[in-house]
């Protein structure tokens, strides 16, 4: 007697983990997604704030000016960082380069001072780019203003594709994870189809019978939210054990906002699964419950 | 009819998908009645209560129970109309992932009940009316046939409905507890509730005769009705009895007089009653 009842528990235990695992092995999928959109948007970041334009000044602005120069780009909302550039410093760089001492060669310094100039992520694209020069060519201590449109637009053209496909891939698997999750919860509500026909013919109210089904479904969807968050913190930090560079621990909050949505995406998905799913019984007449 | 129907059926025809099961029904009911519903096998009895419950739609004709109009009912009604309806399944309809009390926990639930000591009294209370006051705790399964069906009638008592359907619900019993059922609804058709019981036990009617409605040959052959309709089935009890002779079925082929006698309500106390029921049992369940 006690050992059936132990083997009947045992069964509906397993319905129910499978259940969960699935829930869960779907929450896990989108939180992985999550984690590579939050690092592109990283990575593209760095790209972009990495991109940058080289400010030359004429030969015979005074060094004052430079710094004031230095001092309003950085006021602006557009620039990240600036670093001015003596033409000794952007000498040694470039023997360093050519591995040759040309400035005993031609016998004077050639090089201008600049300021290298950093962007924010925003504002690195061309157009913003040919806004942000011609205010500054209107400077008459600048000579000219240097950057490659062709990186740029490369840059942006590529991060544009790959958040695309990121973009794609996530809307399939939210589609996976919907008919994943439906699937287990209607094979659960179907397996007590009868039961819901018996509660209508004694007279419960549609939402009666449907409320234990769907508060059932989103504790299941909040255990295996439970799981997934768990599971994402181990790949985070299994992650960052193996390639430091790559997670920020600083970004704590975009992940703690990543576990959220995946606790929210648990619920909603599988609030409205066994909805629909219990709705299928509730309308269906008493005779095609022997059919379907 | 007077005030006092609670059911109320004309020309009404009901439905198995497309098939027509029964034709042209016209029933009145009165709130005090017990009525027998009997027939053969497949004769439409449980379709007809089936309609009764809106399980079955109805189609044609007017249909009225307990104040829900059967042809306009909504989906939302529907609960409404069975709350006022205590059903006693011949197949049960019991929740077989719970207990039996928890079976019954359920319905009070479901019909609006809060306060847990008065649900609990109301428990204990329709279970000691049909002699299960100590199976509460088991599941369904573990219960023998009959006790499922008076878990069954003790559910259908649960909300003091005001209409009982009974299908077939001393199928399962042995004689004694069967005549303690009988009891029981003859007692509940007293304090003012329609009791309808279809059956094949007509062994019991003799013992607890009442107003009898027949099914048969797609018809419902009801007296009160065929006062207001002139009824097209004036001949065929010659030709149902030597079917049902063929039928094989003892039970319908040995009672078959009883009937068609009884189809008159006059001639009810011709049958002697069965000793063991006073006669209080029956007398005002013939008022109607």
């Amino acid at each position: 007697m006690a050992k059936e009842l132990k083997y009947n528990r045992r069964r509906l235990q397993t319905s129910y983990l499978s259940t969960v695992i699935g829930i869960t092995l779907v929450l896990y999928m989108m939180g992985v997604l999550g984690l590579v959109i939050l690092h592109a948007k990283k990575i593209s970041d760095y790209v972009k704030e990495n991109i940058g334009f080289s400010i030359i000044m004429n030969d015979d602005v005074k060094e004052a000016d430079i710094f004031m120069l230095q001092k309003t780009l950085d006021a602006t909302s557009y620039v990240k960082q600036t670093e001015y550039i003596t033409p000794e410093q952007a000498a040694n760089e470039l023997m360093e380069d050519l591995g040759e001492d040309f400035i005993s060669f031609l016998g004077y310094n050639p090089l201008l001072p600049s300021i290298e100039v950093k962007l924010n992520a925003q504002y690195a694209n061309n157009d913003s780019l040919e806004v942000i020069k011609n205010q500054l060519l209107e400077n008459q201590n600048i000579k000219e203003v240097d950057y490659q449109k062709s990186l740029v637009h490369l840059v942006n053209e590529n991060i544009k594709r790959v958040g695309l496909i990121l973009l794609a891939v996530s809307v399939l698997f939210l589609f996976i994870a919907i008919a994943l999750i439906n699937n287990t919860i209607r094979l659960a509500v179907y397996s007590k189809r009868f039961i819901i026909k018996s509660m209508q013919l004694v007279g419960a109210t549609q939402s009666f019978i449907r409320r234990p089904f769907i508060a059932k479904g989103v504790v299941q969807g909040v255990i295996a939210a439970i799981l997934t968050i768990v599971l994402l913190a181990l790949t985070l930090y299994w992650s960052q054990k193996t390639i430091p560079e790559l997670v920020d621990v600083q970004n704590i909050d975009l992940y703690l906002l990543l576990f959220g949505f995946v606790l929210l995406l648990g619920m909603i998905i599988a609030w409205i699964s066994t909805y629909f799913a219990v709705r299928k019984y509730l309308k269906i007449k008493t005779d095609y419950l022997y059919f379907y | 009819m007077g005030l006092d129907t609670i059911i109320s059926l004309n020309k009404v025809s009901v439905y198995q998908k497309q098939h027509l099961v029964l034709a042209n029904v016209c029933l009145h009911i009165d709130k005090g009645e017990f009525v027998y519903l009997i027939g053969r096998t497949g004769s439409g009895k449980s379709s007809l209560l089936k309609t009764f419950y809106a399980d079955l739609p109805v189609i044609d004709g007017n249909a009225s129970i307990a104040g829900h109009d059967l042809r306009t009912i909504k989906n939302k009604q529907i609960p409404m109309l069975r709350r006022k309806i205590g059903i006693v399944f011949q197949d049960f309809q019991l929740l077989i992932d719970r207990s039996v009390e928890a079976n019954l926990m359920f319905v009070l639930r479901a019909t609006g009940w809060k306060d847990k000591n008065k649900m609990r009294d109301r428990i204990d209370d329709v279970m000691a009316k049909v002699g299960l006051t100590t199976k509460g705790y088991k599941m369904p399964h573990q219960l023998s046939g009959g006790e499922q069906q008076r878990v069954v009638i003790a559910r259908a008592l649960l909300n003091d409905p005001e209409i009982i359907l009974a299908d077939e619900p001393t199928g399962n019993l042995d004689p004694e507890t069967s005549d303690g059922i009988m009891n029981l609804l003859f007692d509940i058709s007293k304090t003012g509730r329609a009791v309808i019981m279809a059956t094949h036990d007509y062994g019991l009617i003799e013992r607890f005769p009442s107003r009898i409605i027949k099914c048969e040959m797609g018809k419902v052959v009801d007296q009160k009705c065929e006062e207001d309709n002139v009824g097209p089935e004036t001949n065929n009890h010659d030709l149902e009895e030597d079917k049902l002779e063929k039928d094989g079925t003892q039970n319908v082929v040995e009672h078959s007089d009883v009937i068609i006698v009884n189809d008159d309500n006059q001639t009810k106390e011709e049958h002697n009653p069965a000793p063991e029921i006073d006669s209080e049992d029956t007398k005002p369940a013939n008022q109607g």
